[in-house]
């Protein structure tokens, strides 16, 4: 198993799911001291990190792949 | 501080995917070499990240951004100072001995090196030590859950320990290293954005720089006295008992570690483990000390940031990191913030739960219960010993529930058997005249001198329970000295034993003592796979980093 799989999953997941909350529930249990939309730029971050991963782990068995044919 | 429905979802997706990593990799297990040691297979950037993870435990997390806010930017110590230097060491001149020796465990090394006493005298009190540090984190967790939460502890406390036990079984010691990567990604990804909102909150650096008195934001400025700086430690102590004693002792005996780097797939890249570890290590202080600093300034100024208290009145500490959640993240983040809290806990349980499985098994059951069985019996025995030691575990957290100061006076305990350690494995790896009645003696009464300083000498109402010689300015010089005591006493009475008893022969020691050991040359690796350039670049990083916070 490459790791980097489910570890690309999950952060491209919680990055939707934050990309979601800040842009379309931005008020839904505010903070009392946050005025900046901080879900909408954590969740960017974590979903390009999981993409990232993703990417990384699909070069690999691409690479994986060429070598053996 | 309130979850919404999101935050839970968050957190049940968490825990599925630690299930499903285990629930995969559980073919992987034929063998008990597979489970406990994971076959000498695990890619380097995987144990790297492993090999810091498992320290990262959420009693340390929280405890970090409280000493952050008790102590300032002196606290980044236990990494600048303290963990990298030793993790270098470790991976240069330690590792070809631990991985070359083809030892399973750190005790298993002691017995090749030594002899039979001292093997047993690190194993068993290695295994009691991990019981009792799984239970008392197990014990924080429970309690912090409920007091911020309002979560019933026991629901919190079996819950997250039967997640641990689930991979942990499935898996073994891969699953709960490939988990623990995903665990460190979650802590930076859940505690960086409050790094960054806390920080600007108080108006950068600068602004927390004008708010808090100077020797908060000053590493190295104000340790001429113990009574300058908010440690209530000097220069000496600092960097004798914590850089070298303390910290070597840990990161370069401690199997909770060692074991990572010992899982990789070669010599280099079990060299390189703890290398590579160091260059995200150096910069979490930015992540878990910087909001304890950032919350003391915020305090003093008028945002709305009450700073946590006890009921008695003092400040809570322990409640710096969870007030800032509530007051800075949103549902969403809070969610991702919560599972980071969550996956610090399960990294540090599962550590010691792989740790205790591999040195019960092969160190205690095979040594000394049943030796020459087949390997099959043994690897039941690693997955039977995986669920009595989270049993165990439970078993100590409601101990801690019934005994209040049993987890301070554990840390005082835990203190006393680690202190003296290095000296053993210092010598024993670079001086092949030690014998192992060197060894047992130097270790005992090292021990021994650390019991007899802590029972002397007093510290903010501790110790002194024989007599009462000497007054520390605060626990932490306490802690400090009796490192240097215990590790001196140690590495003298090694050498006078030794010399008056008869070593071992050179062929003996083949592979176990510097040499006598062929130590890997990489020449034509890349030079980013080779152990010198890296550490030269770690150095200038780190003298980069204690200068601009001097």
């Amino acid at each position: 198993m490459d790791l980097r799989v489910p570890s690309g999953s999950f952060f491209t997941l919680i990055g939707l799911i934050l990309l979601g909350m800040g842009a379309f529930a931005p008020h839904v249990g505010a903070a009392p001291l946050t005025t900046e939309n901080v879900n909408l730029y954590s969740g960017a971050a974590m979903l390009v990190f999981g993409l990232f991963l993703l990417l990384m782990a699909w070069r690999a068995t691409r690479l994986e792949k060429g070598s053996n044919s | 501080m309130h979850p919404h429905r999101v935050d839970y979802i968050i957190l049940a997706l968490y825990f599925a995917f630690v299930l499903g990593i285990g629930w995969r990799l559980r073919k992987r297990i034929s063998s008990s070499g597979d489970f406990l040691t994971s076959g000498r297979s695990v890619p380097v950037w995987i144990t790297s990240l492993a090999f810091i993870a498992a320290n990262l435990g959420a009693v340390e997390l929280v405890g970090m951004a409280g000493s952050g806010a008790k102590y300032g930017i002196m606290t980044a110590h236990f990494y600048w100072l303290g963990a990298i230097p030793a993790m270098l060491f470790m991976g240069i001149f330690m590792m070809p001995f631990y991985y070359g020796s083809k030892a399973r465990s750190v005790p298993e090394y002691l017995k090749m090196r030594f002899d039979e006493k001292t093997r047993a005298f690190n194993a068993f009190s290695f295994a009691i030590m991990t019981i009792f540090s799984s239970g008392i984190s197990m014990y924080a967790l429970g309690i912090l859950l409920q007091s911020v939460l309002g979560w019933s502890f026991d629901v919190s406390v079996l819950a997250s320990a039967a997640i641990v036990l689930a991979y942990t079984f499935l898996g073994g010691l891969t699953s709960a290293i490939y988990n623990e990567v995903l665990q460190f990604f979650l802590i930076v990804m859940g505690f960086a954005p409050l790094a960054i909102v806390s920080v600007i909150k108080a108006g950068g650096w600068q602004g927390i720089v004008s708010r808090l008195p100077p020797k908060m934001t000053h590493a190295w400025s104000y340790m001429g006295s113990p009574t300058d700086n908010p440690m209530g430690v000097g220069i000496f102590s600092m960097v004798a008992g914590l850089g070298f004693v303390l910290s070597f002792g840990y990161w370069c005996t401690n199997f909770l570690v060692v074991q990572r780097a010992m899982a990789a797939d070669s010599m280099s890249a079990a060299r390189r483990t703890p290398l590579i570890g160091t260059l995200p290590k150096m910069f979490l202080p930015f992540i878990v000390i910087l909001p304890g600093i950032a919350a003391l300034a915020l305090s003093k100024m008028s945002v709305g940031y009450a700073f946590p208290l006890k009921a008695t009145g003092g400040p809570d500490y322990d409640k710096v990191l969870t007030t800032l959640m509530a007051q800075f993240y949103p549902a969403g983040l809070l969610g991702v913030g919560l599972t980071g809290l969550m996956a610090s806990f399960m990294s540090g349980m599962a550590g010691n739960v792989t740790a205790f499985n591999t040195v019960f098994t092969y160190d205690i059951y095979q040594s000394y219960i049943r030796p020459g069985a087949p390997d099959r019996h043994y690897l039941t025995v690693g997955r039977v010993t995986t669920v009595v030691g989270v049993l165990l575990s439970i078993g100590a957290a409601y101990l801690a529930t019934r005994f209040n100061n049993i987890m301070d006076f554990l840390q005082l305990v835990f203190g006393v058997v680690n202190a003296p350690l290095f000296a053993t494995f210092l010598l024993g790896m670079f001086w092949k005249r030690t014998t192992a009645h060197g060894a047992f003696a130097g270790l005992t009464l090292g021990t021994l001198a650390a019991i007899l300083t802590l029972s002397t000498t007093v510290a903010e109402g501790n110790g002194g329970w024989i007599a009462h010689l000497h007054t520390f300015q605060s626990q932490m010089a306490q802690n400090f000295w009796i490192a240097i005591i215990a590790f001196t006493t140690n590495f003298v009475i090694t050498i006078v034993v030794s010399t008056f008893t008869t070593p071992r022969t050179d062929q003996d020691m083949e592979g176990l003592v510097y040499g006598l050991t062929k130590v890997p040359h990489d020449a034509t690796a890349k030079w980013y796979e080779r152990p010198a350039p890296l550490t030269v670049m770690v150095v200038i990083l780190l003298l980069i980093l204690n200068i601009w916070f001097r």
